[in-house]
């Protein structure tokens, strides 16, 4: 055997060396340990980010490392340019800024909430390459594969000298992206709130980090999943009853996630009352992969909830948290520890049940957030809205719903999970929820995507949920029963009124669609009166005071 | 029906709050009285012009009644909207029920109207006090999502009294207005907190401008207006002079102070920042000594 000579195994690391070298003659005397000012922040980017290189920017839905997004718009792009980003979130507009000056060329991401327009539009003029739209646990997936960053930029809480990394309850995406990049040669720099003797627990260990700077202002976090239950209709409280009664009583969901909609907050309001009083305490909703919800404090308060852990942390929720160390995920510290691609990935393989809110539904069941001016992106939902192929440990609920699927579609017993679409027939403005064909197919076509971005497939879907009823779409026997099934609940929108009301009627009496009355429900005590906290400030009082809600959800 | 008076309509309130089946409407929506100003500009009209106005009893005791519906275009006052309240405030100058009580939630003249929304703003304060002066005591209710703001602002505090819930507000310019004239420095109109304690129900309490706070429930608005009426109407010069030295007072007190926290301080609350939190009776209890109108001197 003839082994080739000298061949040079360790580039990568020496390419690294090289970067940390040119790192500490750029800061000279001002480094300290590990420590950098932010007035070099500039500088050390300058010196170990090289053209064409994979970086990795933190910033999801809550937490963002915004200082270093800044500092990075500001680097010579005669230096630094061509990059290949790599993000949970765009969510800043310097995220875009980047392209606009050539620093950057390509980003492959998850979710772009806020930027989604202007996203669209810098697609449509050319000035921004799209690798792929990811899921979370997709795109963190690929960080260990083919995406590996060359450099991560992460935010925390606080930091040591020594670089250990203290991330408070919003630990969030941070472990996954150091992980990829610390040990793949990588170089790792955390822009940190305060810098502190010792941190109250070490959430990122100090030798995984290269360098961290105090940021002249704390990163900037979103409370995005407070919703107000001032703002919560009565159609809402209509569907949460039915959702109640008809899927997490029927199935005896004990394990699952919500979206962040108020459909779902709804629900979370009427455990304490409307589902306390069907005697299902104890028989539904007890564990939890959910972002800390103001919503879900009375559920918690009357004994509903056995354990909640979370993708991040939401705020105002700090203290109450901490003081409920038997329900989240805490440190020794008392804070909580939050973790998104293990919450993902409990949601999607420990989890009987998803339910969540969308724009659009066509009549295969395939529903999506897409809009034709708007590149918004997956974010977690795909992965929290599919059934778990490879999921093998059963449960009641998840053993139910496959029996239901295999009465048309017989093969080996195996269960299904329990993927629920609940929206408005209309949505705001009488858009229809409800359509023939998705916006998603136009988007795909101007931004020139290989397959048009699908939210959930119809095959994931197992229920749809309107104020006109709930379509068990696991009891229908071929597609055209799945297409009158989604019309019959489909109210009076184009869809709904182009029903075949004989096949409607016959599903309706095989119970493949239950309306309210079918259930038991009487519609007249659908009222916001049921809801266990009608306005942020009850949501305080049901928390003992320890929630302590932003300024702009107050009205007193 | 929700039993919160904050989250009803004005017809809800009206059910909610005066003796079942008791009320009668005058030129309800039936009869199509809409704004010939909306009507020129294309604009989307209301079949009562947002304010429903009639007769009733409440606890037994004959009353006339106007509430405004927030729903309708915050409810503003326009000229027909405006005249409907004018012209109940007249009748009962003629028919001498037992009280006139204002369901208000408004955030003032209607722009559209212009001028004609200006003078029924004044002709309002006009009859409320012509309606004083024959002997009909007028009572405010303010407890809806849009408070009470413009010139029925100044309306309403034209009344014998004048019942607030917590959530209820009560001001002269509301506070996006104060932001775009004054700047965002000056004051934040997202800042909830701040706009509450500016405003809202218990600051206008303690500085003495409200006569009751009730919790939001219907029933609480019911009882506290029973008690209202049943106080009568306090119309002497005696009165009057005391209510200018409260003012006087007040403005030398308080005339230096940036915010309501400070105000509070200096009533002799030892934290400021819990009374926010407090329930409506743990608050009223407290207030009993630390309420501008304690104040006075007697005379």
């Amino acid at each position: 055997m003839i082994y080739p000579a000298e061949k040079i195994w360790d580039h990568d690391r020496q390419r690294r060396n090289r970067k940390l070298e040119r790192a500490a003659s750029a800061m000279g005397g001002t480094l300290r340990d590990k420590v950098v000012s932010s007035e070099m922040a500039v500088q050390l980017l300058e010196s170990v980010i090289e053209p064409g290189d994979r970086v990795c920017l933190e910033g999801n839905n809550q937490k963002q490392a915004d200082f270093l997004a800044q500092a990075l718009t500001r680097v010579d792009p005669a230096k630094v340019n061509k990059l290949h980003m790599l993000q949970s979130v765009l969510a800043l507009p310097e995220h875009l800024d980047l392209y606009e000056s050539g620093i950057a060329e390509q980003v492959d991401f998850s979710f772009s909430g806020p930027q989604g327009g202007r996203l669209a539009r810098m697609v449509g003029k050319g000035q921004i390459r799209i690798g792929a739209i990811h899921t979370y646990l997709e795109l963190f997936s690929r960080y260990f594969i083919d995406l590996t960053p060359h450099v991560a930029l992460v935010a925390a809480q606080s930091a040591d000298a020594q670089g250990n990394l203290y991330t408070g309850p919003n630990t969030e995406d941070t472990p996954a992206i150091i992980e990829a990049t610390a040990f793949k040669n990588g170089i790792v720099i955390a822009q940190v709130n305060e810098m502190v003797d010792k941190v109250p627990r070490v959430d990122i260990p100090g030798d995984w980090v290269n360098f961290v700077i105090p940021s002249p202002r704390p990163h900037y976090i979103e409370p995005l999943f407070t919703r107000d239950p001032a703002q919560i209709s009565e159609i809402q409280v209509l569907m949460a009853m039915m959702a109640i009664k008809g899927i997490y009583a029927g199935y005896g969901v004990q394990r699952l996630n919500h979206g962040i909609g108020f459909d779902t907050a709804a629900i979370e309001l009427l455990l304490p009352t409307y589902a306390e009083s069907l005697g299902l305490k104890g028989k539904i909703c007890s564990h939890w992969a959910l972002n800390p919800h103001p919503a879900m404090i009375p559920a918690i308060e009357a004994g509903f909830v056995k354990s909640i852990h979370s993708f991040g942390s939401e705020l105002g929720m700090e203290n109450y948290i901490a003081a409920r160390p038997d329900v989240f995920f805490t440190g020794p510290d008392g804070t909580m520890r939050s973790n998104r691609a293990f919450s993902q990935a409990a949601g999607h393989y420990a989890c009987d049940m998803f339910i969540g809110s969308t724009l659009q539904i066509d009549m295969e069941g395939n529903s999506s957030t897409a809009t034709l001016d708007r590149i918004s992106g997956f974010g977690g939902a795909s992965n929290m809205g599919a059934d778990a192929a490879g999921r093998r440990h059963a449960s009641p609920g998840w053993l139910k719903a496959g029996e239901q699927r295999r009465i048309h579609n017989p093969g080996i017993p195996r269960g299904r999970k329990l993927v629920v679409q609940m929206v408005e027939t209309f949505r705001e403005h009488m858009h229809p929820a409800f359509v023939p064909r998705l916006d998603a197919w136009k988007l795909a076509e101007f931004a020139n995507m290989p397959i048009p971005p699908v939210m959930i497939y119809g095959d994931d879907v197992t229920h749809i949920l309107t104020e006109e009823g709930i379509a068990n779409l696991l009891l229908c026997a071929n597609a055209e029963e799945r297409e009158q099934a989604i019309r019959g609940v489909a109210g009076y929108t184009e869809m709904g009124l182009g029903r075949d009301l004989r096949m409607v009627e016959n599903l309706r009496d095989r119970g493949v669609i239950q309306r309210a009355e079918d259930l038991g429900i009487d519609k007249r005590d659908a009222t916001r009166d049921l809801l266990a906290a009608r306005s942020v400030k009850d949501l305080v009082r049901a928390s003992g005071g320890l929630y302590q809600p932003p300024v702009r959800f107050r009205n007193w | 029906m929700t039993s919160s008076y904050y989250e009803s309509t004005a017809r809800a309130r009206i059910a909610g709050l005066l003796d079942a089946n008791s009320f009668h409407e005058w030129l309800p929506a039936a009869e199509r009285v809409t704004s010939p100003h909306l009507a020129t500009l294309e604009q989307p009209a209301a079949f009562d012009d947002g304010v429903v106005v009639g007769k009733g009893s409440i606890a037994g005791k004959k009353i006339f009644i106007a509430a405004q519906e927030g729903g309708f275009m915050g409810g503003a006052v326009g000229e027909v909207h405006g005249a409907k309240i004018v012209g109940m405030l007249e009748r009962a100058v003629r028919d001498q029920p037992a009280a006139v009580l204002l369901l208000l939630e408004t955030g003032g003249v209607r722009l559209q109207e212009a001028n004609a929304g200006l003078i029924a703003v004044s002709e309002v304060m006009r009859a409320i006090l012509s309606a004083r002066a024959a002997g009909v005591p007028v009572i405010v209710a303010i407890g809806g999502q849009y408070g009470c703001f413009g010139g029925m602002g100044i309306a309403a505090r034209c009344a014998t009294a004048i019942i607030i819930s917590e959530e209820g507000r009560l001001g002269l310019s509301g506070p996006e207005v104060i932001e775009t004239a004054r700047g965002v420095e000056e004051y934040d109109s997202r800042d909830r907190a701040l706009v509450w304690r500016t405003v809202g129900g218990k600051h206008r309490y303690l500085l003495g401008e409200c006569d009751t706070i009730v919790p939001d429930s219907m029933e609480a608005f019911r009882n506290a207006i029973i008690a209202s009426i049943e106080n009568g109407d306090d119309w002497s010069l005696q009165a009057l002079e005391r209510e200018q030295q409260l003012l006087g007072d007040r403005l030398q007190r308080f005339g230096d102070c940036r915010d309501s926290r400070d105000i509070w301080r200096k009533l002799g609350w030892p934290d400021p920042d819990a009374i926010a939190m407090m329930d409506n009776d743990e608050f009223v209890a407290a207030a009993q000594k630390r309420c501008a109108k304690q104040t006075i001197k007697a005379p």
